[in-house]
């Protein structure tokens, strides 16, 4: 379906026709175009993104390991089934951020909003291509840990809807985040912080009964140890339960982000 | 025909040590002018940073052993005294040639050695609150009494100035911005996660803790360990020394690249 509403009074030859699309199929053609335009722009660094989320997902639990006197089966396994969310995280909380940051200052920022084609086009096509980008990099990470500490993994099916919600969560959140927040300085200062407090104080790669009540509290709410669960469900038999619980709080963080973004994406510059 | 006796300008070689602390209180006066918005922001992280480093490993156990604590508690204040000095300095430094102000810093009539002073006394600042801080909240939190020795004096000052001169040497002898980024970025992995500051160096794989004895940066923990903790250090004096040649070849590097014309 295709409306198109002809806003042409008086026809005159130097004038353009201008005229408002709008309707599924125009959102949709849109899509199309905006994932291929954000695709041939990401061709330059999404291996570099790969690369790097490798980088901090399996540095950082390896990191982890070192802490331990020794690293118990059990602890290798928490460590293991942790890995996917430590290399998503980063992802969605520093580097989307920090891409967006550097579009900004670019101008392609307004370039791009300035495309005749809908926002909220747009922003699902971010959402698409990083959920997308992001799945090289985690599973890679995923390998190289599970081979380091010859864990054996049983994984289930559950896996995909667990993994793609996350990645999906985490872009949505992390975009929403760089646009509500119109200084550069300080998205950079609070997704860092953010990072430093959530990798030091989240229940990832170690079960939640190290925490204090009220910290467990607060992270039954929070997205991060909720990451965790579900992926840890897909990978292992055992570990959690309340899995539904997870599952919506991850949505609702997943709706938190659209919500951030349609709203700065409606007002008017 | 009259002559007209024009006053020379005068050309004066200004030296000697009133020249010198003149030029310190007037670096250290303009780097705290030039951080003054940053500096509340960045002790702030380093308390963040400090205490969070002590209280979030503890809860990678179940029940941490009391000498893993002490490993953290002690490790923590290491961290402190390397953020301003390792991993901020070369960022500034970055910044100035980004913005041009780089080589306009370099023209002030200002003895070199009196900046480096200056930044120094810019860096203790910037991490002793934090230093004190961490220490604290490790007293309250694992119910350790630290025996404090005279030593720990001698030992946060060589820490911060090897850290400080690393950092300053990246900054100076790199030749661009993002080069030094890259430096920065590769450091703070080095320093934050394979280092043994936080916990023994016999946690490491062995090839990464043969590494590791050859940087400076688990040896600085062993140093400002000692006076704190001292039954956990064995060889304190190799450490100092090998700390020591660091922060000396910093300086010498820094001294090079800053000396050099261009």
């Amino acid at each position: 379906m295709n409306t198109t509403a002809t806003l042409q009074a008086a026809p005159s030859p130097s004038q353009l026709p201008s005229t408002i699309r709008s309707g599924a199929g125009h959102w949709l053609r849109s899509l199309n175009r905006m994932l291929r335009f954000d695709l041939s722009r990401a061709r330059q660094w999404a291996p570099m993104m790969a690369v790097a989320q490798v980088f901090m997902g399996a540095g950082m639990a390896i990191m982890y390991s070192f802490v331990y006197p020794e690293v118990s089966e059990a602890t290798a396994l928490y460590i293991v089934t942790g890995t996917p969310t430590l290399a998503l995280i980063p992802l969605g909380l520093l580097m989307l951020p920090e891409s967006v940051n550097q579009q900004r200052l670019e101008g392609t920022f307004d370039f791009t909003w300035s495309l005749p084609v809908p926002r909220t086009a747009q922003a699902a096509s971010t959402f698409l291509l990083y959920t997308l980008l992001s799945l090289p990099g985690m599973v890679l990470s995923l390998v190289v840990v599970a081979l380091l500490y010859g864990v054996q993994l049983s994984v289930s099916p559950l896996i995909v809807p667990a993994v793609l919600l996350c990645a999906l969560m985490a872009v949505s959140l992390g975009f929403g985040m760089a646009l509500a927040i119109p200084n550069p300085m300080v998205v950079s200062v609070v997704t860092s912080a953010l990072a430093f407090v959530v990798l030091l104080f989240s229940p990832i790669v170690y079960p939640p009964s190290h925490l204090p009540g009220w910290l467990f509290a607060i992270h039954q709410v929070l997205p991060f140890y909720n990451m965790a669960v579900v992926i840890r469900a897909g990978l292992s038999v055992g570990l959690v339960s309340d899995l539904a619980q997870s599952f919506l709080v991850l949505g609702a963080w997943t709706v938190a982000g659209w919500a951030m973004t349609g709203w700065v994406i409606a007002r008017r510059q | 025909m009259a002559t007209v006796a024009l006053t020379r300008p005068r050309t004066e070689v200004r030296r000697g040590p009133a020249h010198w602390v003149g030029g310190y209180q007037t670096m250290l006066h303009w780097q705290l002018a030039g951080l003054r918005t940053l500096l509340p922001l960045l002790i702030g992280i380093q308390i963040l940073v400090g205490a969070g480093f002590v209280l979030g490993i503890a809860l990678l156990f179940d029940d941490i052993s009391p000498t893993a604590a002490l490993y953290v508690s002690s490790g923590a204040p290491v961290m402190n005294l390397l953020i301003v000095g390792l991993l901020l300095g070369p960022q500034l430094v970055a910044q100035q040639e980004a913005e041009h102000s780089y080589d306009f810093v370099h023209a002030l009539p200002v003895p070199r050695t009196a900046t480096a002073l200056a930044w120094y006394t810019v860096t203790l600042l910037g991490s002793l609150p934090a230093v004190v801080l961490s220490l604290l909240v490790a007293q309250l939190r694992y119910g350790i009494t630290f025996t404090v020795s005279p030593s720990v004096v001698a030992a946060v000052l060589l820490t911060a100035f090897t850290g400080t001169m690393l950092g300053y040497a990246l900054g100076h002898a790199l030749p661009n911005p993002m080069v030094i980024q890259l430096a920065e970025g590769v450091l703070r992995f080095v320093v934050f996660g394979l280092s043994p500051i936080l916990f023994p160096a016999e946690q490491l794989p062995g090839w990464l803790a043969a590494i590791s004895w050859w940087l400076p940066f688990g040896h600085m923990a062993v140093i400002v360990r000692d006076p704190l903790a001292p039954e956990m250090v064995a060889d304190a004096p190799i450490s100092y020394l090998i700390v020591a040649i660091w922060g000396v070849g910093c300086a010498a590097i820094t001294a090079w690249a800053l000396g050099r014309r261009r």
